[in-house]
């Protein structure tokens, strides 16, 4: 009985610990960090190509190691380099254009009843051309509200891509999840 | 297979049969050397197995989980309540697993402790299902705003799986709950013993939810795959301990009732004999759980230590008459076929951490202690409890190991309240009949009350805990 009556301490200072560890402010700031930089990276990664959809993060930074082991036999800088793709794959918006084709903006992190989300943006322009929302909560129903959002919202043929705007129908049975988009999605539209 | 019948089974009494008073009876061959040791290696390996596997249950939460991201009340409580639904559901488990008549668990462990360990990690469990349970209900209550309630129907109505959840959450504290002793001393036993079955059916109950709600496990990958697995294994070790593992003994040794002896008036001792008896790996002080495969048998499993060594012509079992079920077994038929489960047990010469031993036996204990004796070195020394002189079983074979074996034999007559056995049942007592009890493993059978008193009174004459072997399934 004793032992059972250490198991059991045990097991509550340990779920303890392992909650506080985690929960601990200190860590917190660097976490926030992380899409931070994401977002400050995207848009000098994402090169400049209309039409394509530019899928966030990872995409963007697996593209440039590829286009720079291409033409290896130019020599030049990584910029040349990404600046030559495009002239021979797409049209030639990059040249005349005075601002960049697209750009990413990223929405601040908007806390919600199941977890936290911030929506990115990609502009051609001033327009839309795509959307996503990030740290999603995964897994469970939260998970299964967040791949609705998800679905509904995002991408290129979204809602928001559609409509333009933050002014979306909410998701049935997502509520929440649907009005911490919006918020975010918003901010990201002032910010662009 | 009742706890009160094993402890029963131990507590043999009878009075002794004269030496070579009997054709079967044992004709002692010279003393094999005492045998070689085992360890607790075993033991520690299994357990580090255990805390592995905690630690691998917990881990998908804390890598999935980024730092910092737990900011208010409500995401610690989720937090929490995912942590010991991990543990809860790594525990469950365990817990079959343990149950499982695994031979490594048996003979590595032992029963008798892995019944305890299973009584104290129930108890752990039911806590965490139910932190988990009201962790998880009370933080998803705080997210949506409802009322703890109103949460519970949501759970029920709106997410997958959780009714059957809720179900084997039930069922789990139901068994918890009679498995506290006040309460399941009053219970029938096949009552306790069924209910304690329907935990198979919480483990198939719980599976659901852990998959269709379960953060860790929603998603494919190797930490879905490796819980499955888990889940596969622990289903697939009763399988293999309780059904496949028996069903190749029993195929292999056929055991047959050979005869059945009265030891006493109330103690009866049971020769088998079978096949290819000489490859039985088995010790003395170890224990088969046994089915006597006739009319009004067949469908209880009993255990009973053996109460002789291996020597690989017969088995002998000797059991105290005490209920409904023992009266039967003076009734069996020459030739009954038995059915074992076996063997089991750490209460054996080789778990032994010192050369020399002591044994306290107390009334009827002397059956798997006498078994013991045949492979202990030289020199041990044994202390026998019994109520009356007519109590003392088998005192011939113990007057014969005593001179073969070079044992010093003590008959100490009378209860335990009497002025003699209380004499010797104190740290002056035991040091004056051994000087060195202090150095010797002490092997200690009989009724809980001698028992608790022994380790007691050892624990006071300087003997350390890892030197004390208990065969006792008192829970």
């Amino acid at each position: 009985m004793r032992r059972a009556v250490l198991a059991i301490t045990g097991l509550a200072a340990g779920t303890t610990a392992l909650v506080v560890l985690k929960g601990s402010p200190g860590a917190g700031q660097a976490a926030q960090d992380i899409p931070a930089d994401q977002a400050s990276v995207a848009p000098g990664g994402s090169g400049p190509a209309p039409g394509v959809t530019p899928t966030p993060g990872p995409a963007g930074s697996a593209s440039a190691p590829s286009r720079s082991t291409r033409p290896s036999s130019t020599p030049g800088t990584k910029k040349s380099t990404a600046t030559a793709r495009p002239t021979t794959a797409a049209p030639r918006t990059t040249t005349t254009a005075p601002k960049p084709s697209t750009r990413t903006v990223t929405g601040p992190t908007v806390d919600y009843e199941y977890g936290s989300l911030q929506v990115r943006i990609t502009l051609n322009g001033s327009r839309i051309v795509d959307a996503t929302a990030l740290g999603l909560p995964l897994g469970g129903q939260s998970g299964l509200r967040s791949d609705d959002v998800q679905a509904r919202y995002s991408g290129t043929s979204g809602e928001v891509v559609a409509k333009q705007s933050a002014n979306l129908d909410t998701v049935s049975g997502a509520t929440a999840t649907s009005g911490a988009y919006q918020r975010s999605l918003q901010a990201a539209i002032d910010q662009a | 297979m009742t706890y009160q019948d094993t402890y029963a089974a131990g507590r043999r009494t009878g009075t002794s049969l004269p030496y070579g008073g009997r054709s079967a009876a044992p004709v002692p061959p010279p003393p094999p050397p005492a045998l070689p040791r085992r360890g607790p290696g075993g033991r520690r390996a299994l357990a580090a197995v255990f805390w592995l596997g905690l630690v691998a249950a917990v881990l998908p939460w804390w890598l999935d989980t980024l730092a910092g991201s737990l900011a208010g009340t409500t995401a610690l409580l989720t937090a929490a309540g995912r942590i010991t639904g991990l543990v809860a559901g790594y525990l469950l488990l365990v817990q079959v697993a343990m149950m499982s008549r695994l031979g490594v668990l048996e003979r590595w462990v032992g029963g008798e402790r892995l019944s305890r360990l299973h009584r104290d990690l129930g108890a752990t469990l039911l806590v965490a299902v139910l932190a988990h349970l009201s962790l998880i209900v009370v933080a998803y209550a705080g997210l949506e705003e409802k009322s703890i309630l109103g949460e519970v129907g949501s759970l029920l109505s709106d997410y997958e799986d959780m009714v059957a959840a809720f179900v084997a959450a039930g069922i789990m504290v139901l068994v918890g709950l009679t498995g506290i002793r006040a309460i399941r001393t009053v219970l029938p036993y096949e009552l306790w013993y069924h209910l304690h079955l329907t935990s198979y059916a919480a483990l198939l109950l719980g599976f659901g939810h852990q998959f269709s709600n379960g953060a860790q496990l929603f998603h494919p990958g190797p930490v879905r795959t490796g819980w499955i697995g888990a889940y596969l294994l622990v289903l697939a070790a009763p399988l293999w301990g309780r059904v496949v593992a028996p069903l190749h003994f029993n195929l292999r040794h056929r055991l047959r009732v050979a005869d059945v002896v009265a030891e006493s008036t109330d103690t009866i001792s049971i020769y088998l004999t079978g096949r290819r008896l000489n490859q039985i790996d088995m010790l003395g002080g170890q224990y088969f759980r046994w089915r006597f495969l006739n009319a009004g048998g067949w469908w209880q499993s009993h255990p009973f230590s053996l109460s002789a060594a291996a020597n690989g012509r017969w088995l002998r079992l000797t059991v105290k008459v005490v209920g409904g079920h023992t009266a039967d077994l003076r009734d069996l038929r020459t030739g009954t076929l038995v059915w074992a489960e076996g063997p089991s047990g750490t209460f054996t010469a080789a778990h032994r951490t010192r050369e020399r031993a002591l044994l306290i036996a107390g009334g009827s204990g002397i059956a798997p202690l006498r078994a013991m004796l045949e492979e202990l070195p030289p020199g041990a020394a044994l202390i026998y409890r019994a109520r009356t002189p007519a109590d003392v079983l088998l005192h011939p074979e113990l007057d014969w190991l005593a001179q073969v074996r070079r044992t010093s034999v003590w008959y100490v007559i009378g209860s335990r309240d009497d002025p003699g056995p209380r004499q010797v049942m104190s740290p002056g007592g035991l040091r004056r009949l051994v000087p060195d009890v202090a150095r010797r493993d002490v092997y200690l059978c009989g009724p809980a009350g001698l028992v608790d008193e022994a380790v007691r009174v050892l624990r006071r004459t300087g003997v350390p805990r890892r030197q004390i072997h208990l065969a006792t399934f008192e829970l």
